[in-house]
């Protein structure tokens, strides 16, 4: 063991990265890219689930629960009526809402028990529980005033359900991210080996056209991602049973748009590395954000206003919502809202297509 | 195409990278049928103009034309070969596969055969590239340049690496070509191979220093050796 050999190699890794001055700024500028984006998500001061208030309660305690509700700071709850709140519930306006029937206030002093109807939305689990423990909260006033009493609610889910397991509302939008992730990843790291090891100077000194190139790229990785986007759904589906409603066909389209982006993205990115090292840096920064902010893990309506303007630009976002709205509402194409999720995957999709074959252009010349 | 006199006409190209300057307004022809030596230390500007003959070095000032054709033209490149000065081949193929591809992007596989045993290799086709001597690569990079039978054939050091036998078959199928009616433009460091050229430019700090056959070169220096030769002529234009 020699301190001044050891020496040498450490002091020759310092060396080279004070070079890469972008790893460096990667390495340092990265954790607080991430954690601070993480930070304000989670303590921005998002908005909170709304919900509606149905009162149909001839006595007084729906409406004492009611205001309990409305003045509560972990959801946002306003008073309409029956067919109101279930007509928002379907287009997605609200999270759920509380039905306090006409008998509300007798069943609760004759049989001390208390139950509301909580109607849910259902596909997003975060919004679901929150709702639930608001209403359950709220009735703690209530509680202290008649004394002795049970909370039994009766919840009904629109989508999805009691039976439903974190695997049934994550599956959907990871099915998407899967692909769309390993799909970039390989794509810019194999057209940064064509740029190293000097077979993209033998292909720009031939008769091949940039457009030619890239489509030919395009073609071989779509074939490979669309293998791979059948066997994650497959495997989702007949291994995992993740629940679906929806058409099989559509998800796989989803997917296979999210594919053919996600080489296209990885076409475009590579044109800005020039190692393969510094592809593989791009996950920091282009996945990472888009995992946090696409509706995954944290609905975009809690989102603070700000990071839910970012992530209503984000190519994944609409990707995820497409999914769960195909897998868990049983969406088809008449709906709207899938209209809108195909048809921003679809932009994307070519926007960086053309990006791809504009920026090999410009590269070359 | 065959009609156009000359294979290559550079006229007065002036590139630079930054503030160094490449090519410092190099002019030079190649005839048809002819083998043309580039000769000149590294760095010298050989590379940089060898590009410019494929496109891939836009001039600042002058102009390129190859076959006929005014560069950069896309079209005209299906009858140029290119072999970098590093072996540019893709590793996970074999031999075979990779010489089919670029045959292939040229829009010409018939001469895959031709090409590998033109440079000793249809034994070891089905070899993986990655699994090839460094001189096998090179052959390998070659046989890939010249697989469409192109009108022009570029070599940037095509013989690095490669043992003195193998030097000597290769530079016998050069000739060959060049008989058959291929311009080859050939850039190298080593005077030996300089003196199979039929004319040779030396070029040193991105200009041309010289140019004309090995004989021509030695009676302007007034010496005996094309060694002697280069190094008086360097001494006579400073950069």
């Amino acid at each position: 063991m020699s301190a001044s050999r050891v020496r040498a190699i450490t002091q020759r890794l310092l060396h080279q990265f004070r070079r890469d001055r972008r790893t460096l700024a990667l390495l340092f500028g990265a954790p607080l890219i991430i954690l601070g984006l993480l930070g304000y998500l989670l303590r921005g001061g998002g908005d909170v689930p709304k919900m509606g208030l149905v009162n149909l309660d001839l006595g007084g305690n729906g409406g004492l629960v009611a205001s309990t509700l409305e003045r509560s700071k972990t959801v946002s709850a306003s008073r309409m009526s029956a067919a109101d709140a279930a007509a928002k519930l379907r287009t997605g306006d609200i999270a759920g809402y509380v039905v306090f029937p006409p008998d509300f206030s007798t069943v609760a002093f004759q049989s001390h028990s208390i139950a509301p109807e909580i109607h849910l939305e259902g596909s997003q689990p975060g919004l679901s529980q929150s709702i639930v423990q608001a209403v359950s909260q709220s009735f703690v006033t209530l509680a202290g005033r008649v004394g002795g009493i049970q909370f039994a609610p009766r919840i009904t889910f629109l989508y999805g359900g009691s039976s439903f397991d974190t695997l049934d509302y994550f599956g959907a939008a990871f099915i998407g991210l899967v692909v769309f992730f390993l799909v970039f990843v390989i794509t810019a790291v194999a057209f940064l080996r064509e740029r190293g090891q000097g077979t993209l100077e033998r292909l720009m000194a031939s008769p091949l056209r940039r457009a030619e190139i890239v489509l030919g790229y395009m073609l071989g990785f779509t074939v490979l991602a669309l293998v791979q986007s059948a066997e994650v759904l497959a495997f989702s589906l007949l291994v995992l049973h993740v629940h679906n409603v929806g058409n099989v066909a559509l998800i796989f389209l989803l997917e296979a748009l999210m594919a053919i982006a996600a080489v296209n993205l990885g076409i475009f990115l590579s044109m800005f590395a020039r190692t393969e090292f510094q592809a593989v840096q791009f996950i920091p920064l282009v996945i990472v954000p888009q995992v946090l902010l696409a509706g995954i893990i944290f609905p975009i309506s809690t989102e603070p206003g700000p990071l839910q303007a970012l992530s209503r630009v984000l190519p994944l976002t609409y990707a995820v919502e497409g999914l769960r709205n195909i897998m868990i509402k049983g969406a088809d194409l008449t709906w709207s809202s899938l209209q809108l999720d195909v048809g921003v995957v679809l932009g994307f999709c070519i926007l960086v297509i053309l990006a791809g074959a504009m920026t090999l252009r410009r590269r070359i010349a | 195409m065959a009609t156009e006199a000359y294979a290559v006409d550079v006229d007065d190209v002036v590139k630079r990278f930054g503030k160094q300057i490449a090519l410092d307004g190099v002019s030079l022809r190649v005839r048809r049928g002819e083998v043309y030596g580039l000769l000149g230390p590294n760095g010298a500007g050989k590379t940089t103009l060898i590009r410019s003959l494929v496109g891939l070095v836009a001039p600042e000032k002058g102009t390129v034309t190859v076959l006929g054709r005014r560069m950069p033209q896309l079209a005209v490149l299906a009858h140029v070969g290119y072999m970098t000065q590093q072996a540019a081949l893709y590793p996970d193929l074999s031999a075979e596969e990779n010489v089919h591809f670029f045959g292939a992007i040229n829009g010409r596989v018939d001469g895959v055969r031709e090409a590998l045993e033109f440079v000793d290799l249809w034994d070891r086709r089905k070899s993986v590239v990655s699994t090839l001597s460094g001189g096998m690569r090179t052959r390998c990079s070659l046989a890939c340049a010249l697989v469409h039978k192109p009108d022009l054939l570029l070599l940037d050091e095509p013989t690095v690496g490669v043992d003195p036998q193998l030097r000597v078959q290769l530079w016998d199928g050069f000739r060959k070509m060049a008989a058959g009616g291929t311009s080859i433009v050939v850039s190298s460091h080593v005077m030996d191979e300089a003196e199979r050229c039929d004319r040779l430019g030396l070029i040193r700090f991105g200009k041309l220093l010289a140019e004309g056959t090995v004989a021509e070169i030695k009676a302007k220096a007034g010496v005996d050796r094309l060694e002697d030769a280069f190094l008086k002529l360097s001494e006579a234009s400073p950069a």
